[in-house]
């Protein structure tokens, strides 16, 4: 069925024989087709369409593109999936990575328009895109995109919009300067002449001047008016009467010459025409079960023959449906004549597209005919397809189609409601589907289903990881930590051995919460796990994603070395798949900044060119800032400290936390930037925009923030100052040295030392050592060090020794406590009040 | 379910439209004006009711001629809001 859609909506129409040629109409598009935007707006019936077929057909050189829009073409990736699909017809393969992954998650729209640009300025051949209906486009979002795209146009390509209102894109602009053709309402209308050629030529009836001068004031050139005037006209002999009539009536046009059309055909076509209008699309068995009349193929073809609006939707003359004004009419009277019968007719359709494996168009004819149970179920055993086609319209409205009462007992169909309003971050009814969908889980595993409805077996038996896995969202967007860890833990326990993404989603949200209350150890656990889940899914990107987040736990921890494999593991996992993933830029750009921090100014230059040579797509969402952060170290290594600072700038508003905490702001990267730029008041005004000061609790999320408070404190050179900043360091040592967090402890220690300048000789460790040989100021740091997770080369590094230098502190050190091992050294330490044991 | 009482709309459109479509527009009154035009008047629940009502017109080619929002009046006798709503004393 999927397929057949899409075949649907690229159909290019087919020119109809015994048209009108309208010359000057072609003539506009072709010079249309030189610039960038031609637009053809114009009312229903206007003649767009059929324009564009015979433009098509005789006259373009280059073989066009098209796409027929509808209403579920209005999420970004669904639509630009699809006009790279259509484009595909032309140049197969064209942008294959920009629409897999547009059609798959909501990737960076932007970045992938770009690549379709570019691939499209890289060909030999001029290439002209039609979108016909792109009034049913009333997105935002993709005005915004296409007017991009109309923007950045390479010369080869052209795009044709037809539509039955101006669409919301810069159309002044586009005017003024001369890149936009329009055809309108009275361009397409027909005038004398033309009006003239077509009811005496083409329509072969005999009607003198002064009768096309009425009728066509009368219709005022609209072409489905007058095609229905002639078919009118056609079939009777007193054309005159019937002109004089018409002029007369002030009625709604279409609707006074439809009843004439109808007058005149028999009563059993009559039928035909208004009952089948209830359908999208027709096709000759689906006519006969509905009308209950035989020969459904061959009415079809008559109908086309006579002209009676109906359009061919494939080569194969299969299927057809009915130009949309005179649907809207046949189907207005057919609600007014015959009311009862409309919904039965509904369920006659619903039945055979239903038999006949059109599912999605069952559902619609089912809730039409107010069918609510039987929809239900079809909706239910449809919502996979509609997901994987990112029908994400269709499933709200059916979803809310269904009568609430009906959720009750249906706890599959629940949750697709529950998925459908998540997806989009809405709450509305959430909790109420959830509870209904939880009383099935109330009954225990081995209850029987009695008083319930399954129709879709596979999502039922994971309908308790599902909601497990929608609450633990849920708890999280709330801020609701305990909530979350909850929820996630009751996710792993019931999500199956190979729900492998369930599970490494449950474990990333653990992962996520314990990091957020700054329980390293255990976020780290738990992206530990959450990798491994979803490499077994096979969901590469992700597993880079959660790469980045193990990194950023290690460097906190002080582990800048298995920072760094991280990386390097998931650029072995990236070339292992063939390149081109998702996320195989943050690798480079996560090793450059290992590099930065190693001082190899030279190899972070190269790893940030290679992150910077896979292009934007390669990057994760967070790539963008975390590039720049990078970018911004480089260029204050090179003396260029503006440049840095307006890189900072660039990576701020690129900022998207992809859930991670926040615990580096790059403001507070640019606080510090000034500090060392010599400007320590504005990073103090950045402090007091933050709301931070030096009497503040301290927080594992603040801490980066408090430390950078301090250092701009103690950069001032104040006395009172300086004092303030000692009593908040303090504070954070002994906080960061609890909770494990080596690089916070490195630099606070480095602070503390730096503050206490001097001063430090006579304050040292703590003045009662109940030691015969006290250890020395820079024993006692080393100590402070052998108290945290730090390997031996890792606290080397941050004292700036060697790890010689390291040993013989060590040795002296638990020679004077009296121990021989490290974690002896720290009980006891801890015994004797030195230290605070966080084991 | 809104607190505040849908708002009362009349839509013009260019052409005699009898009462049989009254159902295609949502059940609002459909009345001819005499002068080649129709009216389409009643309650609308909100302004994405009221762009439906439009884009149907749209769609059946009817030109707009206008569009008027009815302020209601506590003595309105064409409201169909029931007395105790409309603040009536009796």
């Amino acid at each position: 069925m999927a397929d057949s859609l899409l075949e649907t909506k690229l159909f290019v129409p087919k020119a109809r024989r015994g048209l009108m040629r309208r010359p000057r109409l072609v003539e506009a598009l072709q010079r249309g087709v030189e610039g960038r935007l031609t637009l053809v707006s114009a009312s229903a019936g206007s003649g767009k369409t059929t324009l564009l077929a015979d433009w098509i057909a005789f006259s373009q050189e280059h073989p066009p593109v098209w796409l027929a829009l509808d209403s579920n073409d209005n999420q970004s990736g669904t639509f630009w999936s699809y006009v790279i699909a259509a484009l595909q017809t032309l140049i197969p393969g064209l942008a294959e990575t920009a629409r897999a992954r547009l059609a798959g998650s909501q990737s960076q729209t932007e970045q992938n328009l770009t690549e379709l640009l570019n691939e499209l300025s890289a060909l030999p051949q001029e290439v002209v895109l039609i979108l016909e209906d792109y009034h049913m486009i009333d997105s935002p979002q993709i005005h915004s995109e296409v007017s991009f795209f109309v923007e950045h146009l390479p010369e080869n390509v052209h795009l044709v919009i037809a539509t039955r209102a101006d669409p919301a894109l810069s159309l002044a602009r586009l005017r003024a300067r001369g890149d936009l053709v329009e055809i309108r309402a009275s361009d397409l209308s027909f005038n004398r002449d033309e009006t003239n050629t077509y009811l005496n030529g083409v329509m072969g009836l005999t009607l003198t001047d002064e009768q096309v001068g009425v009728l066509e004031e009368r219709t005022e050139g609209w072409i489905a008016a007058l095609q229905l005037a002639a078919l009118s006209m056609q079939g009777r002999d007193d054309v005159a009467g019937f002109i004089g009539n018409f002029a007369g009536s002030d009625r709604y046009i279409v609707d006074y010459l439809v009843e004439e059309v109808l007058g005149l055909q028999q009563p059993d076509m009559r039928d035909v025409l208004l009952q089948t209008s209830i359908l999208e699309r027709l096709t000759g068995p689906l006519c006969e079960e509905v009308t209950g009349q035989e020969d459904g193929t061959a009415t079809l073809e008559m109908l086309e023959r006579a002209n009676l609006f109906t359009v061919p939707l494939d080569d194969h003359r299969q299927w057809y449906r009915y130009h949309h004004l005179f649907a809207d009419v046949l189907r207005a009277r057919l609600l007014y004549e015959q009311p009862d019968h409309v919904m039965e007719l509904h369920r006659r359709a619903s039945n055979w597209l239903e038999l006949n494996g059109y599912r999605a168009e069952a559902v619609q004819h089912a809730l039409a005919g107010e069918e609510f149970e039987r929809a239900a179920d079809l909706v239910e055993m449809t919502l996979p397809q509609l997901r994987q086609n990112r029908q994400e319209a269709t499933m709200r409205l059916w979803l809310d189609a269904i009568p609430d009462d009906l959720y009750e007992n249906r706890p599959v169909l629940a949750i697709g409601y529950v998925a459908s309003r998540l997806v989009n971050g809405e709450s509305q009814n959430v909790e109420t589907r959830l509870q209904q969908a939880e009383r099935w889980l109330d009954g225990g595993p081995s209850q029987s289903r009695k008083g319930f409805v399954v129709r879709d077996e596979t999502a039922f038996r994971q309908l308790p990881g599902a909601i497990a896995v929608y609450r633990t969202a849920m708890a999280r967007a709330r801020g609701d930590i305990e909530e979350t860890i909850a929820q996630a833990h009751r996710a792993l326990e019931v999500a199956g051995e190979d729900d492998h993404l369930e599970r490494g989603g449950a474990a990333g949200f653990l992962a996520l919460a314990h990091w957020s209350q700054g329980e390293l150890e255990e976020a780290y656990r738990w992206w530990t796990e959450a990798t491994e889940s979803l490499e077994r899914a096979g969901h590469t990107s992700d597993v880079l994603g959660t790469r980045i987040a193990l990194a950023d736990l290690l460097i906190e921890q002080g582990r800048l070395d298995d920072a760094m494999t991280t990386y390097q593991r998931g650029l072995d996992l990236v070339a292992a798949q063939g390149g081109g993933i998702r996320g195989a830029a943050d690798m480079y750009v996560g090793l450059a900044a290992g590099y930065l921090k190693q001082d190899d100014i030279a190899s972070a230059r190269e790893h940030l060119k290679l992150a910077e040579s896979l292009g934007e797509q390669a990057g994760l969402p967070q790539n963008a800032h975390r590039a720049r952060v990078v970018k911004a170290h480089l260029l204050e290594s090179e003396g260029d400290d503006q440049a840095a600072i307006a890189a900072l700038d660039q990576a701020e508003n690129l900022y998207v936390s992809d859930y991670f905490p926040d615990v580096r702001p790059i403001s507070a990267l640019r606080a510090r930037a000034w500090i060392r730029q010599g400007h320590a008041r504005r990073a103090l005004d950045w402090a007091r925009d933050r709301g931070l000061s030096a009497q503040d609790e301290t927080t594992y999320l603040r801490e980066f923030e408090h430390i950078t408070l301090a250092m701009a404190l103690l950069a001032t050179g104040d006395d009172g100052a300086r004092a303030e900043a000692l009593q908040l360091l303090e504070r954070l040592r002994l906080a960061a040295e609890a909770g494990g967090r080596a690089e916070n402890l490195r630099e606070i220690l480095t602070l503390l030392d730096v503050a206490d300048g001097g001063a430090r000789e006579q304050q040292a460790p703590p003045i009662e050592q109940a030691l015969p040989d006290p250890l020395t100021e820079r024993e006692f740091e080393v100590l402070r060090l052998l108290n945290t997770d730090l390997a031996g080369p890792e606290i080397a590094r941050s004292l700036y020794v060697s790890l010689n230098t390291l040993r013989t502190h060590t040795k002296s050190i638990y020679m004077k406590l009296g121990v021989n091992n490290r974690r002896a050294a720290i009980t006891r330490a801890a015994e004797m009040g030195l230290i605070t044991n966080r084991r | 379910m809104a607190d505040r009482p849908a708002a009362r709309y009349e839509i013009q459109i260019k052409g005699e439209l009898d009462e049989r479509w009254t159902t295609w527009f949502d059940g609002l009154d459909v009345t001819v004006a005499g002068d080649g035009t129709t009216v389409i008047s009643g309650s609308v629940a909100d302004q994405a009711a009221l762009h439906g009502l439009l884009q149907k017109a749209r769609d059946l080619g009817l030109p707009l001629i206008s569009v008027r929002r009815i302020e209601l009046r506590g003595d309105d006798i064409t409201s169909n809001q029931p007395p105790s709503a409309r603040g009536d004393t009796q």
